[in-house]
């Protein structure tokens, strides 16, 4: 349990200080082939404070929180920010200083399962997959939960509470192909505790018989002519466009480090089709997968809209970054764990749906592909990103064809942006993205299709 | 309580709440961490965290548990959780713990960190890099000293102490000239100490001039089958996925593309690779292996010919295959005799491979992906750098189409890498 408040230390800050205890627990759980080869719990917790003198910043960290240890990182905190003051020669930041209070928990209200009920959950589906498909070469069912629940308190009075768990389940399944061991998976769950995600095993069956019939039909499936294509990118897809490729490059730390997006701002970087905003923590009266209602500096998240229908509008900040291009803050700067320091980070980052339907946008291609699913991505500060598509369709003449193998795909986004000329009317959200950036976080992305042209990777 | 009897405890208060078999690894860390951001000198952390990782056997079933707490109401209650979870597990006679060792201790590596050298090296890195290629922009680097004592005890009777020091070094860079920028490039080392100016270390100085060179890029036309030569960093991250199909997961589901292939020719017979954790030619080096085994350096493929499959107590158990005493984590690749400025010669036209981006490779080794701050060779001779180029191929077969290894290799202080030359992958512009 965190402690209710850390209003006992006010009086140990120096200067502007941020202290924040969290700890973050997870659990894991996989079968392969049946057999249980991890069964894990882990926690880790503690406290961190980040000080600032002269611009520059001290943080310290300790996996202790009584009294004596969270002076002592207060204490340590501040030793740092001296040294950088010392040595550097840099002035004193007027932060824009908003003081607010927030608290959310999404703690389940439902008795909590046990591991036995867990792995219990993923044997039966193991049971099911093995038993419906027995020509699999292997299978694997993973059970991933994270908590994360932390407590802030800032120099100037801001105060946040928040307890954010994350449950998914991962399926693999993998069949002996012509050419080699040919493989596909799914994640399920999202936001909440396991017990509000999931009802019974039975309740994902039905995701199970879609999985191992996109499966069956990659393997029988062709690979992608490489060049450069019309494509339909579905949600998950356009999601991950939306994040790695535009989102990361107007980042302001990314900007300040070279950008393209630099000089871009109020110029069109897209179709006016295109309007991309990363929300706080709801869209359309629903809350959306990593909800951030105070960000870790303190700073109350509102919605930021980076492209409106075309025109590139803002970057992502943290407080000082705002205060260097002038901005206002809106709640980016996010810790993974009480060791890490908040950095400018995404929350739920997604393209607004349009107008179109996703039958008229597979119909309207001659020669294509539809890609329905990332693996991993990348992106780059000049905007070019890659993703691993481990499964897509063929489109000919309006109509889809044969399933593709294991693909890439890249191109530059503010051009490929360019080429959207259809967006779907639907959006949907993944539930298990991650990113990457000095620190892992839990971020939420999702969108409509659009339809685009960009490079595949395949032969 | 000590460090050495805070974990004992545990391994104590396991055995007697009735694990059969147990295994107790207590690490305490100490780091220190400068930071740059955009070429601003902004930030230091000190962090300390300690880590007590409990897994116990009881009945053929597992639990494990990890907690970075060490007082006795913590390890009390981890204790007992973790009978728990072991007690929901299904029974699976193939989880064991490490035999019985002779108890050792190891111990390398700076004692504590010199804070005002750190400062100085970086200070000095960013006046170097700014006066040797002023386009270029550092978007981020780190640089750290990082200490940890652990301890690793079972119920066995395996007693080791591993205590370590080393500082790391990470930069990430791009370059910006009349409004167009570069992709983003970074490299890492492990440093036994700070005696050499952090830009003679591992590929820094090169990635920072090319990077300089590479805001005006251009593209490809159409696509060829050509020669690759992969750089050491490229490389790399191609050895991860190309040894992951010699582990666990491939070899126990049975889908790895080398089932049954020890001692058969899996690569090119230029091709050697080690993994030696323990060399006192690191900087990193890891003397205990994660399944608590006293670490060995191993031949993994020599001459092409592959050695042995990169199993764990588990993976080995269940395969009815040896296990290795190794994390297959420190690779040294071994060196050929041509120099890379003799294979860029040989190549008629090809690409010079510095960064891979690209999509988890499948099962079978197919891949694909784009050639991130790569070159265009043509007649012997470095072309221009590249736009929107992809690579594709199929990992299995392009170690064995390998033509030439460099006799360079990149010192990364975690491992040695050369250039690698592969003939057969497609190249493929706009």
């Amino acid at each position: 349990m965190l402690p209710t408040s850390l209003k006992e230390f006010e009086n140990s800050f120096s200067g502007y200080t941020e202290l924040r205890v969290q700890e973050n627990r997870d659990t894991r759980i996989t079968l392969l082939n049946g057999d249980v080869t991890s069964n894990t719990k882990s926690s880790n917790s503690g406290i961190g404070a980040r000080v600032c003198q002269k611009g520059l910043w001290g943080f310290a960290s300790n996996p202790e929180w009584n009294t004596e240890s969270v002076k002592a990182v207060l204490k340590s905190a501040a030793r740092n920010a001296k040294f950088m003051a010392d040595k550097g020669n840099s002035q004193e930041i007027d932060f824009d200083l908003l003081k607010g209070t927030q608290s959310f928990d999404l703690t389940t209200k439902k008795s909590r399962l046990g591991q036995k009920e867990y792995i219990d959950f993923c044997k039966d589906l193991d049971d099911y997959i093995f038993k419906k498909y027995p020509k699999l070469q292997s299978r694997s069912v993973i059970l991933a939960n994270l908590d994360m629940e932390k407590r802030l308190l800032t120099s100037y009075g801001s105060e946040n509470y928040s307890m954010t768990p994350r449950s998914n389940i991962v399926i693999r399944m993998s069949v002996e192909g012509n050419d080699g061991p040919c493989e596909l998976y799914n994640f399920y769950g999202g936001l909440g505790q396991f017990e509000d995600i999931f009802t019974t095993p039975d309740a994902l069956y039905s995701e199970i018989d879609k999985l191992h019939e996109h499966l069956i039909r990659k393997n029988e499936g062709v690979h992608a002519k490489a060049g450069e294509k019309t494509v339909v990118l579905d949600s998950d897809l356009a999601g991950i466009l939306a994040h790695e490729a535009i989102g990361h490059t107007v980042e302001a730390d990314i900007v300040l480090g070279g950008s393209v997006a630099r000089e871009m701002l109020g110029k069109e970087v897209s179709s006016p089709l295109v309007t991309l905003v990363d929300f706080a923590h709801s869209y359309d009266g629903k809350t959306l997968p990593v909800p951030v209602y105070m960000d870790d500096e303190g700073t109350t998240a509102e919605d930021t809209v980076l492209i409106e229908e075309g025109i590139l509008k803002n970057f992502m900040h943290n407080k000082e970054s705002a205060k260097h291009f002038g901005h206002k803050a809106t709640g980016h700067g996010r810790a993974y764990q009480f060791s890490d320091e908040p950095l400018i980070r995404m929350r739920n980052t997604a393209i607004l749906p349009g107008k179109s339907k996703l039958e008229e946008m597979i119909s309207s291609v001659e020669d294509g592909y539809y890609m329905l699913r990332p693996s991993n991505g990348q992106a780059d500060s000049t905007s070019e990103f890659m993703f691993g598509v481990p499964l897509g369709y063929e489109i000919k003449n309006g109509k889809l064809g044969k399933a593709i193998k294991d693909t890439t795909i890249s191109g530059v986004a503010f051009d490929v942006l360019k080429t959207v000329d259809m967006v779907s009317d639907e959006m949907s959200w993944g539930n298990a993205g991650m990113c990457g950036k000095k620190q892992i976080i839990p971020v939420g992305m999702g969108g409509p299709a659009i339809k685009c042209k960009l490079n595949i990777g395949g032969r | 309580m000590q460090a050495k009897e805070i974990a004992q405890y545990a391994l104590k208060a396991l055995m007697e709440s009735g694990a059969e078999k147990a295994k107790c690894v207590l690490t305490s860390s100490e780091k220190n961490e400068l930071n740059l951001e955009a070429d601003n000198i902004n930030l230091l952390r000190t962090t300390f965290n300690n880590g007590l990782g409990l897994k116990v056997i009881k009945g053929n079933c597992i639990g494990n548990i990890s907690i970075n707490k060490t007082d006795k109401d913590s390890i009390d209650q981890a204790v007992k959780d973790v009978l728990e979870l072991a007690k929901a597990s299904q029974p699976d006679d193939a989880h064991d713990i490490s035999p019985m060792q002779e108890a050792a201790e190891f111990s390398y590596g700076v004692d504590s960190p010199d804070l005002d050298k750190m400062y100085q090296r970086l200070v000095e890195f960013q006046q170097e890099t700014k006066k040797r290629y002023p386009t270029t922009i550092l978007e981020g680097c780190m640089v750290d000293y990082n200490r940890t004592t652990s301890y690793i005890l079972n119920s066995n009777g395996v007693d080791f102490k591993e205590t370590k020091g080393s500082y790391n070094f990470m930069a990430m860079f791009t370059s910006k000239e009349d409004g167009n920028v570069s992709s983003f490039n970074y490299d890492s080392v492990s440093l036994k100490n700070l005696d050499k100016p952090l830009i003679e270390t591992a590929q820094f100085d090169t990635l920072l001039r090319q990077s300089g060179e590479q805001t005006v890029l251009k593209p490809l036309e159409g696509k060829f089958v050509g020669d690759v030569i992969v750089t050491p960093n490229a490389f790399d991250s191609f050895l991860g996925s190309y040894l992951s199909y010699l582990g666990d997961y491939y070899m126990i589901s049975g889908s790895s593309v080398f089932k049954d292939q020890v001692g058969e020719q899996i690569a090119h017979e230029s091709l050697s690779i080690s993994s030696n954790p323990t060399s006192e030619l690191l900087a990193d080096r890891d003397f205990v292996t994660s399944g608590g085994y006293r670490a060995e350096d191993l031949k993994i493929i020599e001459n092409g010919k592959l050695n042995t499959y990169l199993l764990s107590q588990y993976g080995a158990n269940k395969t009815k295959l040896e296990n290795v005493r190794n994390d297959a984590n420190r690779p040294f690749v071994s060196a050929g005799n041509k120099e890379l400025a003799e294979m860029i010669k040989s190549v008629k036209k090809g690409l010079l491979l510095c960064r891979f981006s690209g999509g988890r490779p499948s099962g079978n080794g197919d891949f694909s992906g784009v050639a991130k701050n790569s070159y265009y060779i043509e007649d012997g001779k470095i072309q221009f750098p590249v736009q929107e180029v992809m690579v594709s191929g199929n990992l299995v077969e392009g170690f064995k189409n390998i033509t030439d290894i460099s006799s360079e290799r990149n010192e990364s202080g975690s491992g040695f890498i050369p250039w690698v030359q592969i003939s057969g992958w497609t190249v493929s512009g706009k």
